[in-house]
């Protein structure tokens, strides 16, 4: 069963001078990913990559085309069913971590918890989650005194708060050296592992 | 700063209605009016009053009595002869020589009531007369007379069982001097607010008895104070006294209802500047959370990417303005009581001793504290609502490229 199955995608942005042309950054795109499956999504700056896994997360439908994810019509569903899609069924991991900075790691996991119904035993569940990214013994400090390798494994720890079946990471490791952004990629090659073995 | 400009706000309005309330309540101790009780007299311009016809006796007391609505009736008689009190003498540590012509009403003792600390009944001539003074005449004696006159102050508990000489029949004015005066005294044994403002009260059947002896007339009465069963009843036992013939002297009602509307109108002058504040903070507010939005227009991305709603988004942005607002109102709140009582530390040392001189020139209210901070929280999130529904409405998308 796909995971994503996407047909005749377009995303088209209005120009940026009046009288220049639309910009087209997704022409016709389909794709489809089954469950299960580990996808990377390659190409140049500024060739959409970004745009498609926004689309993918439903925080974007201003979208020509065919797009359900999860079984779910993105095109279909009300906004409020897309936020429920959103907190339980994907995790985001993005590139600038996007850690609330007066939060503290644990906080930060738990962020998801505090909308829709919740998460269930989601203190626990936070506190397993930075273990599995081996940030127990920083649970309680604030992104400012975490290392960029630590911030997105904190990142890595809040998308897995719902255990959603579909995580997207736009280019989780461009902030980071290469030898980290290593450790980070081999991390999400075990928690795919451990899932879907 | 938002909290600031709600602190400011707020602390006014409170500030405002406290001092509102705190004069009120001096206003009421100066003229204390019963809402339940009217003073009733004969007209002044009555033609039958002209005719002599028009009179309050025992008959006209007794109609009033079964008027609808009226609790009791207590009549008044005045003191219609001629009276003196001479005192030469030590007076409490000071050597005085003082004369005064007395002005007595005479009062039901059950009007006074637990007032009196002695009894308050005529106990026959040649015994001293029981009278009751009023508060007022107190604070007017210590707060101006004795300070003039280089007068000990006095307090209730030092006056109460004190005697005066009271010479009756008796006037400074040589015409007015009766054949036969005759001296007795005067113990005086409380002080309400039911005694006359102008002189001493004494029991009705003292002065009944004094008005008789020196052939004053003894059966009709000054006044009559009426007491209506609940504050509703007082218009319709106006319209029946006045269908009797009779008048209602509401003369100090008239001053107290006055000065208390002159005060509660400078109080809401004062309260809208307050809310006039309160209004420019709740639009600071705003400012400051449109601010707010546009600097975090990423996080509100964030919390849209974990799942949140635009509703959730929207709260959140309420959340924090409520909290504004009731820290505001806190703060404000404190700020009021501060300044009210450094005001009255300064009145207490700055401010001459004058009459009803009170101890504290505010009055917070319970209701006025909820009222305060209910507007602080209420200013605050109005000033956030349209910042949440922008915030709402962000594209989660751009919000995260921001």
């Amino acid at each position: 069963m796909s995971a994503i199955e996407l047909r005749g995608i377009t995303k088209r942005y209005p120009p940026r001078e009046p009288g220049l042309p639309q910009l087209e950054l997704l022409r016709g795109v389909d794709l489809t990913v089954h469950r299960g499956e580990f996808v990377a999504v390659e190409g140049q700056s500024g060739s959409g990559k970004s745009t498609l896994l926004h689309l993918l997360g439903g925080l974007d439908r201003d979208f020509d085309g065919a797009a359900r994810v999860l079984g779910c019509d993105l095109r279909a569903v009300t906004d409020a069913e897309l936020a429920a899609l959103r907190h339980t069924q994907i995790g985001f991991v993005f590139q600038s971590f996007n850690l609330l900075p007066a939060l503290t790691a644990l906080e930060n996991v738990l962020l998801p918890d505090f909308f829709g119904d919740g998460v269930p035993d989601a203190e626990r569940r936070a506190r397993e989650a930075l273990d599995r990214v081996g940030l127990s013994d920083k649970a309680g400090a604030r992104p400012a005194a975490l290392s960029g390798g630590e911030r997105q494994r904190v990142a890595i720890a809040r998308a897995l708060l719902a255990r959603p079946p579909l995580l997207l990471a736009d280019e989780p490791t461009g902030n980071l050296d290469a030898s980290t952004g290593e450790g980070v990629i081999d991390l999400f090659r075990q928690l795919h592992w451990a899932r879907w073995r | 700063m938002s909290a600031g400009g709600v602190a400011l706000g707020t602390g006014c309005l409170v500030f405002f209605l406290a001092l509102g309330a705190g004069l009120q309540g001096v206003v009421n101790e100066v003229f204390p009016v019963s809402t339940r009780e009217v003073e009733v007299v004969v007209p002044q311009l009555a033609l039958g009053n002209l005719l002599g016809e028009q009179k309050i006796d025992d008959a006209t007391v007794a109609k009033l009595r079964a008027v609808r609505g009226v609790a009791a009736a207590y009549p008044k008689m005045q003191l219609r002869i001629p009276a003196v009190s001479r005192y030469n003498g030590l007076f409490f540590g000071r050597e005085v020589r003082m004369g005064l012509e007395v002005v007595a009403t005479g009062l039901m003792p059950e009007l006074v009531g637990p007032d009196a600390r002695m009894p308050f009944e005529d106990h026959g001539e040649g015994q001293p007369v029981p009278v009751v003074a009023n508060r007022r005449l107190l604070e007017l004696y210590n707060k101006v007379f004795a300070p003039q006159r280089n007068l000990p102050r006095l307090t209730e508990s030092m006056l109460i069982g004190f005697q005066i000489p009271l010479e009756l029949g008796r006037s400074f004015v040589t015409a007015r001097t009766l054949a036969n005066p005759q001296e007795t005294s005067m113990q005086l044994v409380g002080f309400s607010e039911r005694a006359t403002l102008a002189g001493v009260s004494m029991p009705l059947a003292a002065i009944q008895r004094i008005n008789r002896k020196y052939g004053a007339d003894a059966d009709t009465y000054s006044s009559v104070l009426v007491r209506a069963q609940s504050a509703d009843d007082v218009t319709d036992v106006a319209a029946a006294v006045r269908k009797l013939g009779l008048e209602i002297d509401d003369a100090e009602q008239r001053y107290a209802v006055q000065i208390g509307a002159a005060v509660e109108l400078v109080t809401l002058a004062l309260s809208l500047l307050a809310a006039l504040i309160t209004g420019l903070a709740a639009v600071n507010t705003m400012q400051a959370f449109y601010a707010s939005v546009r600097e975090r227009t990423r996080e509100i991305g964030i919390l849209r990417a974990v799942g949140a709603t635009r509703s959730d988004v929207a709260a959140v942005v309420l959340a924090e303005a409520a909290a504004t607002g009731l820290a505001g109102g806190v703060v404000g709140v404190v700020l009021a009581r501060t300044v009210a009582a450094l005001l009255d530390r300064l009145a207490r040392t700055g401010l001459p001793d004058f009459p009803f001189k009170p101890p504290t020139f505010f009055s917070f209210r319970a209701e006025h504290v909820a009222l305060g901070v209910g507007v602080a929280l209420l200013a605050a999130l109005l000033g956030a609502l349209i910042p949440a529904r922008a915030a709402a409405r962000l594209d989660p998308a751009k919000a995260l490229t921001e």
